[in-house]
């Protein structure tokens, strides 16, 4: 009897979309923002984009053929958890440090609870938080001089600007991305290219960049400034740090974002929220990675309870009201 | 430090889980649904703020009065068997509702590890018997939250196919690790400012 | 109560394999977790339970016929805290700095599932010289439990293992993860090293897992 019913967990309602086409999409997405960060930091940010990417291929193969799972690194999963780490990784660490990154991502974060699907953080994310634990100095001192391809081992520019509010950057330097960084947070410009692409492809839901951003701008706008409310230059706030990059390509990640409209719209600005806490009031210069993680971890909960109305709520609502004559 | 920071320190900086690791073995044992969950967090947030407060009166009035502070390991795991047993017999008599929701996993709280580990936490962090309540609740409050947390995660792990190497603890564990990765960036919160 | 004749090197080799508390019972998690930051600490941890379970195991059972059912537990508890008490005085005067390391978790001891379940499943029901191999069996498994994940953190986590004066090796050769040593760390080590055991050993142990879904 049992063989009978079949239990799958949502969607099940498909479209023509297949998860390469859609990682495909992102990975196109993503190129304008990886040519930026060869361009502003140097060939050796190729070098780490392709560690990245071949160690988390290498690793879902080897991970799914030692333990006789079927091989899916065609479907491009693993090639976007690579670029995506590669991208939030200051320019000079130490190549190991993208490769274990992302081995962890692939192994610890996503194969070992099923694969693609499964997983309840992006994994991207837990590796970069992963290294980010492991040796702090060089995710937090590696960083190299835009366009003079130096070594610059100091504060960001936003751990500055949370300190006093300002920053010394002009609009267009945020906007091309001319400032100290990880790889692809910086050029501004190419990743709301990558963002809009997606959004128009229908491959990402726009609430969660919108809120995430809105709540960190209106935040930054009213806490950012330390000579009083409402003085914040939500600007600098938006375009510094990985907020961009984090709230349209990491937070908007499927299996890690809740399903309905409404819950997305919420962990956009729960994201914004925990970022902003940690911006101006915790002990790291940035957020975004916490952020999105905490995130992932509640949006069960917010699947759970906000349920959207189900089909045929509408025409429910109609019956009811003829029923009782229009009153009450 | 203020009742807020206390709050604060103990759901989120210092989170009972994922942070000062009191409390696992229940932790682990009861989180396979939110309903178990939110049961079980219900008895706990009970159990450690009032055991936190009688534990901390018990710590000035009796042992700091006599000098038998080198007791305090056998008396506090008294004191809190004693008043679990008080509260089981108490809520079967009195509150059947309440009894039927939490009270299967009172037995369970005197093990908890993080119903001493609060007591002792409160003793080592000099605080008043206000403060020591405070503190137990907050605790509970951050245990709780860990562990709706993870019942949410759970619940999605029903439908899916986890070879039997991986099954029960060891995934737990390892998806635990991960939520502690993500609580990391609330290390430091608000400091100075407490 | 006339209970069969049970071998008393078997009673104490068990904690090793079959009734391994760390990877077979997964009892006694939380000073698990907490201790493993160094080999040191595990090995003083695993002493301290070693003495406690077994002073536990061969009282309860020494009165296990004069234990009413009704009220064991809170006796239990007794006795389990009186050795739990001298272990504290103890090491408060003579390893005052691994006293200040482990903190609560000295006293936790007395709440550790591993002696309430020994006592429960074990000491209650068998006689003297079994529960005094079970006691000093778990307890030594414990302590190499505790030794090899404090092995484990402690190596990768700073690059050397420091045991009193000596430190091997003199300089670490990679560069430590920092994380090693925090909870995250000690979660996933924990989690993989059970994995591990349950894809080597698992067949031989008693593998009891009271968290998976009913």
């Amino acid at each position: 009897m049992e063989d009978r019913l079949l239990v799958t967990p949502a969607p099940h309602i498909t479209s023509s979309k297949t998860v390469r086409g859609i990682m495909l999409d992102v990975v196109v997405s993503l190129v304008p923002a990886s040519i930026a960060a060869v361009v502003i930091f140097g060939v050796r940010s190729l070098l780490i984009i392709l560690a990245s990417v071949v160690s988390a291929v290498a690793a879902e193969a080897i991970y799914q053929k030692l333990f006789k799972k079927p091989l899916t690194i065609n479907d491009m999963s693993a090639t976007v958890t690579g670029l995506l780490l590669a991208l939030t990784l200051p320019p000079n660490v130490p190549i190991w440090i993208p490769i274990i990154g992302s081995v962890f991502a692939i192994v610890i974060a996503k194969q070992i609870f099923g694969g693609l699907g499964t997983n309840f953080v992006n994994p991207a994310l837990a590796g970069r938080a992963f290294v980010l634990a492991a040796w702090p100095l060089h995710m937090t001192h590696d960083w190299v001089t835009p366009l003079g391809y130096d070594a610059l081992t100091g504060a960001t520019p936003l751990a500055a600007f949370n300190g006093t509010g300002k920053t010394a950057l002009t609009l267009r330097d945020l906007l091309l991305g001319l400032r100290a960084g990880s790889l692809g947070e910086t050029c501004i410009i190419a990743l709301l290219a990558g963002g809009i692409y997606l959004i128009a492809r229908d491959v990402i839901d726009w609430r969660i960049p919108v809120g995430y951003l809105g709540t960190l701008a209106l935040g930054t706008w009213i806490f950012g400034s330390p000579n009083g409310f409402f003085m914040g230059d939500w600007i600098s706030g938006l375009l510094l740090g990985g907020a961009v990059l984090g709230s349209f390509f990491m937070a908007t990640d499927y299996v890690t974002s809740p399903v309905t409209r409404r819950g997305r719209l919420c962990m956009g600005i729960g994201a914004g929220v925990v970022t902003l806490l940690i911006r101006l009031w915790g002990s790291y210069p940035e957020g975004v990675t916490y952020a999105i993680l905490f995130m992932n971890l509640v949006t069960p909960l917010i699947d759970k309870y906000i349920v959207p109305k189900y089909y045929g709520y509408a025409h429910d609502v109609q019956a009811r009201k003829a029923a009782t004559g229009g009153a009450k | 430090m203020s009742v807020i920071g206390i709050i604060i320190s103990g759901v989120l900086i210092n989170n009972f889980i994922f942070m000062q690791y009191l409390g696992i073995c229940p932790f682990i044992g009861v989180s396979q649904t939110l309903e178990t969950a939110l049961g079980m967090s219900g008895a706990v947030i009970f159990v450690m703020t009032i055991a936190s407060a009688v534990t901390a009166a018990f710590e000035q009035f009796v042992l700091a009065q006599l000098g038998l502070e080198y007791l305090r390991t056998i008396a506090y795991i008294l004191v809190i068997a004693a008043f679990v047993q008080l509260v089981e017999i108490f809520m079967k008599k009195a509150l059947p509702g309440l009894y039927k929701a939490l009270g299967i996993y009172l037995p369970l709280i005197t093990t908890n590890c993080a119903v001493l580990g609060v007591t002792m936490l409160n003793v080592r962090h000099s605080y008043s018997i206000l403060m020591s309540t405070v503190n137990g609740f907050a605790g509970a409050l951050g245990w709780s939250l860990a562990i709706i947390i993870f019942a949410g995660i759970r619940e999605r792990w029903q439908l899916m196919d986890i070879p039997p190497a991986l099954e029960g603890f060891p995934l737990a564990l390892i998806s635990t690790g991960l939520m502690s990765l993500a609580f990391l960036g609330f290390s430091g919160l608000f400091k100075g400012l407490l | 109560m006339s209970e069969p004749r049970r071998s008393l090197g078997f009673d104490f080799i068990k904690g090793f394999i079959q009734e391994n508390p760390t990877f077979a019972l997964a009892i006694g998690m939380c000073p698990t977790l907490a201790v493993t930051t160094s080999v040191e600490n595990g090995f003083w941890m695993g002493m301290a339970v070693v003495f406690v379970l077994t002073f536990s195991n061969v009282f309860v059972s020494l009165l296990r016929r004069f234990i009413p059912d009704a009220i064991r537990i809170p006796i239990f508890v007794i006795l389990i805290a009186t050795p739990v008490v001298i272990v504290e005085l103890v090491m408060k005067a003579y390893l005052p700095a691994i006293y200040e390391v482990m903190g609560i978790f000295v006293p936790l001891i007395v709440v550790n599932c591993i002696i309430i379940a020994r006592a429960e499943a074990f000491a209650y029901r068998y006689p003297v010289m079994n529960s005094l191999m079970d006691g000093l069996g778990i307890g030594a498994a414990y302590t190499v439990n505790l030794m090899v994940i404090g092995g484990i953190r402690e190596f990768l986590g700073t690059g050397q293992i420091a045991l009193g004066s000596i430190v091997f090796p003199s300089a670490p050769f990679f560069e430590p993860a920092a994380v090693m040593l925090t909870p995250p760390g000690g979660f996933i080590t924990l989690g993989l090293l059970m994995v591990l055991f349950r894809v080597t050993l698992g067949s031989k142990a008693k593998v009891e897992d009271h968290s998976k879904t009913s």
